[in-house]
């Protein structure tokens, strides 16, 4: 077991701006084996300039390991300003103990990663696979498509403990969203496989939807008024509305909307 | 400007009819020339092949088009990712790459002329001001001349001579190149939604394509253009189509050209050579094109081969594209253009597994070698519809190497085995019949050759590509990897391209055709004509429409028509 | 007096090309053919900056041009993310000097699209967009609809030259041919025209689009009595006259774009245009505000791939609207220099925003005095594109059209000026 440890150095919060610095790159795969000196000699973008890893994170190692999978990356300090935190994963975990900020595990394809805090928009972009857990609120955009693109995730798990923004699983084709509190607009834009669950309340979930299966089971604001009854079910102990939608799409719409 | 001295390569100069000879080329103050001094820098070419820069006849690369394509797919855009270098800007896209990394990528596959092939002429200003940010390559573009009103009054009126005359006015006013032909008739009745088989009657004007077209290649030939017309035909993409296609090719035959060229370039064949009545008996019919064209003069053809993967699909035909959106559900853009023409845009895969793709892929293939002449072939995937420019190589690769050919057969539809002919094909291109189909035709039905262009003759332009292969290799892996990142690009003299790398980037230049028509009563009518449909019926004044100069900064005028 | 004809208006996205100026004394004494708007604009009457100044200690003092021209250099090239904004109210010629620009910095290059029509940008990346050039609904449209847009008011001609009011070829008879919709949360002007005016909750037009494309697609049976404040029967019928139509147009605006599902508005709209592709030909068109808004965002993506709201941070373009775009990098802050073109967000973008540009070094380049000038470190006058500098814009419908020079100025162009810019920068950085 090979245990990185990464503090944000004060140097990135001095000055007016918080120029953000991103952290892709800086995974269990890319940091397996290697010695703090290496990592620290590490190049990550600040702004329109590359730095040294060890010049903005204090950097320490603990143990060894052979294979990614052994690996734990530990972020310490206020990451709200580092983005693309485990972008591109595959194995190992990273532990991020405050907030963090934009695209956290986007395209991931496996491993874990947990924040302690709330995450940025994009967190889970295009998943392929692994876990994603985010402790406090995700912003908009949770494991969304990329622009233009026709699939957004397409494989593995996020939970979000809190609340999440708009554009939950936007175009999601596969794997599982579970969001604890409520989510803002059109959660489940566009989705044609997958399941999404809100326990919370949403806001026109479904908008355009043509496969997969959206779970609200709190209330719902502006309920689309493209979508058909068709029965009642009990889901997780909560009865539920199930609808077929969204036939705004016309007859392609199989998606499967359940609502209080 | 210095001179240049390349020793010791395999020249491949078709024109010239240079046929794989170790020869020395001389550059100097970027021409060819027959000697140069001692002061000469050498480039050693030994073991390398030598050809003159490649010509791209049909290649959507500039324009509202092809911007719109762009817009649409930043997917694409985020493909094709390059940071800017100290020579380089920095690059985007790969089926719609933006207008740097289309010069660059172009350079580094030895190819320095190309014809961005529809444009529409009121929109002919953001054409010329995607070609001025398309650096290194020599470009022109061809105005859309057959769905206009004018056009369509003139075929009405069976008054070539004024027509003649309004194709003049367009090719001056918009800068371009020659008479581009798309779906005529089909695109008008596209502004219904409607679209024209070959004999329809376009809506509200009474004329038909057959009729749009004869009367077409009629003017142009009365122009004496460098360039014949250059034909999209009806029914594209359809199955059954190439019945339409012969009976189109069959329309121009005893029109005399004009100049030691064709009659009528049909462009992007593969499109146009399907059997079968639907999707499900789909089949090739490329032997039967291939059959026409080896027995008649008149006609020559690029392939618009398709390469398979995932591309952007863009033509001034709505209809046709259209169709192809309600086939993948994917977005779809369109844009109609007043008095003019239209133009559509869907990204589309091409995948082994598809059978209908599958035939598609073949039949490009085909027809490249079922055409006995190469004189009368240019390669081409009609970029970006048939694949990105940026697979040319592997397209050669396939062309030349039966091998590789059987590999991929074995890969896709075992349908390839039922409704196409590729399987029995043995032919393997050379790399004489390559240069040919990528240098010399393209530049001689273009009449380029008389400017310098697509080949080495004491005089050309000195655009030379050096690609580091022996002319007996036959591993197709290698010719792939050869082609795509040159040796050396020589454009206009420089060295542009070093060991696959852009080592310089200078500013290309925009060719275009100057007309005039010379009967001045004919001349006035026409204008008469002109001035009213702006008036009434356009949207921008007379006066704002034509290209200014400025939007040509670094021009090459050939000369046409009375003008000449 | 010499009389200039043809001159393109540079003010808002209709770029009317048949204006006629009078200039005498080497002013614009007499515009005919243009909007209210736009012979205010073509007059020239507003206040101008009269010199390039720099900021010290809370004041403005002037200087020359060489002197803030190297100031603003310095700024730019110190900044480790900054912030090209503006645009849209200049000539094209100045937006390709802009992006090089950028590319060189390294900096965040977006234009105003991303505060008006940047939703519309990203619905077109999501369904694409069935549409056509201005003259194409003059000729041959017989429903002309206008969804959350007020002609009258905001494009002064764009009814007469384009749409309802104009004759065409197959529309001989003008407005007597067509039929005018207007759907709008409030009754505008442009909906007392309307045979059929809608209107709409606000913040409830995706619902009502949503309604529309399922009564289209043959759904009218899950639609409840009323959607969005509008009763089933209505949009019915509105979905009846969409089919029935021969060339139909929708003609949307900021109503569209800025309430509630912003881009969502958008891409159910085109949708719904695509929809009635199984019946007849329909078109939908954005109401592009400033002249050149378009201009910029044709430019940015031949040369780098996107639209708007890219980002150079790593030599390459990255584009992501909601973390790339002006308002995205000013609300995080998280740039940390600004140059604003022909462009007054101060007066536009959200309060935080706007506290936020005034703390870090600021350059703008204006020919007018507005409240992002009174904010910045470095003021540059320009000349006004399309009264005293020539070059190109693009339509509403990217048409593009080349502006006139009408009147010699004593002030730079917006594209000498940037280029100045870009030669200290290189200069700075040791490149040139
Ligand atoms: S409508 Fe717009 S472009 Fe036309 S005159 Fe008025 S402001 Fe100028
Ligand atoms: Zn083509």
């Amino acid at each position: 077991m090979q245990t990185i440890t990464l503090e944000i150095r004060e140097k990135v919060f001095e000055g007016v701006a918080k120029v953000p610095v991103e952290l892709d790159g800086v995974t269990p795969d890319a940091l397996c084996g290697k010695s703090a000196d290496e990592i620290k000699e590490m190049r990550v973008w600040w702004g329109n300039r590359q730095e040294k890893l060890g010049d903005l994170f204090e950097v320490s190692v603990e143990g060894n390991a052979e294979k990614p999978d052994d690996v734990k990356i530990v972020c310490k300090g206020d990451f709200s300003v580092v983005k693309r935190v485990g972008e591109g994963m595959s194995a190992g975990e990273m532990i991020v103990e405050g907030n963090v900020g934009m695209h956290c595990g986007a395209m991931m394809s496996g491993g874990r990663i947990v924040v302690k805090g709330n995450a940025g928009c994009w967190a889970g972009r295009e998943m392929r696979g692994g876990e994603l857990i985010i402790e406090g609120d995700a912003d908009d955009y949770l494991g969304a498509a990329y622009r233009g693109e026709m699939t957004g995730m397409t494989g593995g798990r996020i939970v979000v403990k809190g609340n999440a923004g708009d554009y939950v699983g936007y175009l999601c084709g596969g794997g599982e969203i579970i969001v604890e509190g409520n989510v803002g607009i059109l959660a489940g834009l566009g989705m044609k496989g997958g399941r999404i669950v809100i326990n919370g309340d949403a806001e026109a979930p479904g908008g355009e939807m043509t496969g997969g299966t959206l779970i609200v089971k709190g209330s719902i604001k502006d309920m689309l008024p493209s979508f058909r009854f068709e029965s009642e079910e009990e889901i997780e102990g909560v009865k539920l509305k199930k609808y077929a939608g969204d036939l705004a799409m016309g007859k392609k719409a199989k998606g499967a909307l359940y609502a209080p | 400007m210095a001179e240049l001295l390349i020793k010791n390569g395999i020249v491949f100069d078709p024109i010239n009819g240079v046929k794989g000879e170790k020869m020395d080329i001389c550059i100097k103050d970027g021409k060819i020339v027959e000697s140069v001094s001692s002061e000469a820098k050498v480039i050693d070419a030994s073991g390398c092949i030598v050809m003159p820069g490649g010509v791209d006849a049909h290649t959507h690369i500039a324009g509202g088009k092809v911007n719109a394509g762009r817009l649409l797919r930043p997917e694409d855009g985020r493909k094709g990712l390059e940071p800017r270098t100290s020579v380089c800007r920095a690059c985007s896209g790969y089926s719609v790459p933006n207008t740097f990394a289309t010069g660059y990528r172009y350079a580094k596959m030895g190819y320095t002329f190309l014809m961005e092939p529809a444009m529409p002429p009121l929109k002919a200003r953001h054409m010329h001001e995607e070609l001025m940010d398309t650096p290194i390559v020599d470009k022109a573009g061809m105005p859309l001349l057959d769905n206009n009103w004018m056009t369509l009054q003139y075929v009405k009126s069976g008054d070539i001579e004024k027509l003649a005359a309004y194709i003049a006015w367009m090719i001056n006013a918009t800068k371009g190149y020659g008479v581009k032909i798309v779906n005529p008739g089909g695109t008008e009745a596209w502004g219904w939604r409607k679209n024209c088989g070959l004999e329809d009657p376009v809506p509200y004007f009474d004329v038909t394509p057959a009729e749009i077209i004869k009367a077409l290649a009629e003017a142009n030939e009365r122009l004496s253009l460098p360039h014949s017309i250059h034909l999209h035909a009806n029914r594209l993409g359809q199955p059954g189509n190439y019945e339409t296609t012969l009976k189109t090719y069959d329309l121009v035959k005893d029109i005399k050209p004009s100049r030691d060229r064709q009659v009528m370039h049909a462009t992007h064949v593969q499109f146009h050579s399907y059997g079968g009545t639907k999707w499900a008996d789909f089949e090739s019919k490329a032997d039967e094109i291939a059959k026409y064209v080896n027995r008649h003069e008149h006609i020559t053809i690029d392939l618009g081969a398709v390469m398979l993967g995932d591309t952007t699909t863009m033509t001034a035909d709505g209809p046709m594209e259209y169709n192809l959106y309600l086939l993948t559900g994917r977005k779809w853009t369109n844009c109609d253009v007043e008095l003019e023409t239209g133009a559509g845009i869907t990204p589309f895969l091409y995948s082994g597994k598809v059978p209908v793709n599958t035939i598609q892929w073949a039949i490009g293939i085909e027809l490249a070698l079922l055409v006995e002449d190469p004189w009368k072939v240019v390669l081409t995937t009609d970029h970006p519809n048939g694949g990105p420019f940026i697979t040319y190589p592997i397209l050669i690769s396939l062309l030349m190497s039966r091998k590789r050919r059987e590999e991929v057969m074995k890969e896709v539809h075992s349908v390839i085995n039922q409704r196409a002919v590729l399987p029995t094909i043995e032919r393997e291109l050379d790399w004489y019949e390559i240069a040919i189909m990528t240098r010399g035709t393209p530049a001689k039905i273009l009449g380029l050759h008389e400017h310098g262009k697509g080949h080495l003759g004491i005089g050309a332009d000195a655009d030379v590509a050096i690609y580091e292969i022996s002319p007996e290799e036959t591993d197709a892996g290698r010719i792939q990897k050869a082609l795509l990142s040159a040796k050396y690009t020589i454009k206009g003299g420089e060295v542009v391209v070093k060991d696959g790398e852009v080592v310089a980037a200078p500013e290309g230049r925009t060719f275009y055709v100057d007309v005039r028509y010379e009967d001045e009563e004919v001349w006035k009518e026409m204008l008469g004509d002109l001035e009213r449909m702006f008036k009434e019926y356009y949207t921008v004044s007379l006066a704002n429409y034509p290209v200014q100069d400025h939007y040509v900064p670094k021009p090459y005028v050939i000369k046409a028509g009375a003008a000449e | 007096m010499p009389t200039i004809t043809d001159v393109v208006c540079p003010l808002c996205g209709c770029l009317c090309d048949n204006i006629s100026v009078e200039v005498e004394d080497n002013a614009v004494k007499k515009v005919s053919g243009a909007c209210a708007v736009g012979r205010a604009k073509l007059l020239g009457h507003e206040s101008r900056i009269r010199s390039p100044m720099i900021k010290e200690g809370g004041e403005f003092r002037e200087c020359s041009y060489e002197e803030a021209i190297r100031r603003a250099a310095e700024i730019l090239a110190a900044a480790r993310r900054p912030l090209l904004y503006g645009w849209s109210s200049t000539v094209c010629e100045a937006h390709k000097v802009g992006i090089l620009l950028a590319e060189v910095l390294g900096g965040v290059i977006d234009n105003t699209a991303s505060v008006c029509h940047g939703p519309t940008v990203q619905a077109v990346q999501g369904v694409g967009l069935p549409t056509c050039t201005l003259g194409e609904v003059k000729n041959r449209a017989d429903l002309i609809i206008y969804w959350g847009a007020n002609p009258v008011e905001a494009h002064g001609n764009h009814m007469r030259r384009y749409s309802y009011i104009s004759k065409g070829w197959f529309r001989p008879g003008g407005k007597k041919d067509r039929k005018l919709v207007v759907v709008d949360v409030r009754e505008t002007r442009t909906a007392k025209m309307a045979d059929l005016f809608i209107k709409v909750e606000p913040n409830k037009d995706y619902l009502v689009l949503a309604a529309l494309r399922a009564i289209v697609n043959g759904f009218a049976d899950v639609i409840p009595d009323e959607v969005g404040g509008v009763p089933k029967e209505k949009l019915v019928e509105l979905a009846e006259m969409m089919k029935k139509a021969q060339f139909g147009i929708i003609f949307f605006g900021m109503g569209l774009t800025q309430s509630r599902y912003k881009h969502n508005n958008i891409e159910q709209a085109i949708s719904l245009v695509r929809d009635l592709y199984a019946f007849t030909k329909f078109a939908i068109m954005p109401m592009r505000g400033h002249y050149n808004v378009t201009g910029f965002n044709q430019v940015c993506t031949w040369q780098t791939g996107f639209p708007f709201a890219v980002d150079f941070a790593r030599g390459y373009a990255w584009y992501n609207p909601g973390e790339t775009a002006a308002n995205d990098v000013l609300s995080r802050k998280e740039c940390d220099a600004a140059l604003i073109v022909a462009s007054d967000p101060a007066a536009h973008f959200p309060a935080e925003s706007v506290k936020y540009l005034a703390k870090i070094p600021l350059v703008v380049i204006d020919p007018y005095p507005n409240l992002t000038t009174e904010i910045a470190d470095v003021v540059i006058p320009s000349a006004i594109s399309g009264i005293e500098a020539e070059g190109t814009a693009y339509r509403m419908d990217k048409v593009p059209l080349r502006l006139k020079k009408l009147v010699d100025s004593e002030f730079m162009t917006d594209e000498e000026i940037l280029e100045r810019i870009l030669d200290e920068v290189l200069k700075i950085k040791g490149l040139r």
